[in-house]
């Protein structure tokens, strides 16, 4: 599974540190999600889907492999 | 979604204000023959297996040793999540096979006597390889943070 947070962080124009407070996890979390290491639960991808007004699906899709 | 079975982040430090003098009770029992002398028992038992005192410093380091590394090993991180809780569950998976490696190991290159020193570090060591890689695998997350 591939993401765009990094692009979305960018366009919204803040940090992982920021990111990871604003949904209540800790930044490895989102350098790991960032670079592909590990998978979020649905909850954490609703919340960050929530957090730059966009769909699930617009921020997170899947890759032949999965 | 984070797991319940963990204790809260300051029992690491207390885990290690027991497991570090109880480790040097049970380093000073094993290997230098020392006892707390408050801690003997007479027991009425007294045959070729017992001299009828049963000194209690190993039940007590053990115990110590055990309980110390417990809390070390199940305390919560300061910044508890799910990819925490991944990695946690991932090292004891790791722990629990190497250790068992590592017991089949010695148990074909270690006999008789010497194999109870094998069995009494194998109670330990599980706790010890988790606690180890666990926090290696933290570390290795926290080093490659780019921003």
């Amino acid at each position: 599974m591939k993401n765009t947070i990094r692009v979305e962080r960018a366009i919204h124009n803040i940090t992982q540190q920021n990111l990871a407070e604003k949904i209540g996890v800790s930044r490895q979390t989102i350098n790991a999600i960032e670079s592909n290491k590990y998978v979020p639960s649905t909850v954490l991808a609703l919340k960050m889907a929530k957090l730059f007004h966009k769909k699930v699906d617009d921020i997170f899709m899947l890759e032949e492999n999965d | 979604m984070i797991s319940k079975l963990l204790f809260p982040s300051r029992f690491k430090l207390i885990g290690l204000i027991i497991f570090i003098p109880a480790l040097i009770l049970g380093i000073a029992y094993r290997f230098f023959d020392f006892g707390v002398s408050f801690l003997s028992v007479h027991t009425n038992g007294k045959n070729i297996f017992s001299n009828g005192i049963q000194n209690f410093t190993d039940e007590v380091a053990l115990t110590g040793i055990i309980t110390g590394l417990l809390m070390i090993a199940f305390a919560r991180e300061k910044q508890e999540d799910e990819f925490i809780n991944k990695i946690r569950l991932e090292s004891l998976q790791w722990a629990v096979l190497i250790n068992y490696v590592l017991l089949i190991i010695a148990t074909w290159l270690v006999y008789d006597a010497s194999y109870i020193d094998v069995m009494m570090y194998n109670m330990l060591t599980v706790l010890i390889f988790f606690i180890i890689r666990f926090h290696i695998m933290l570390a290795k997350n926290k080093s490659t943070i780019n921003d």
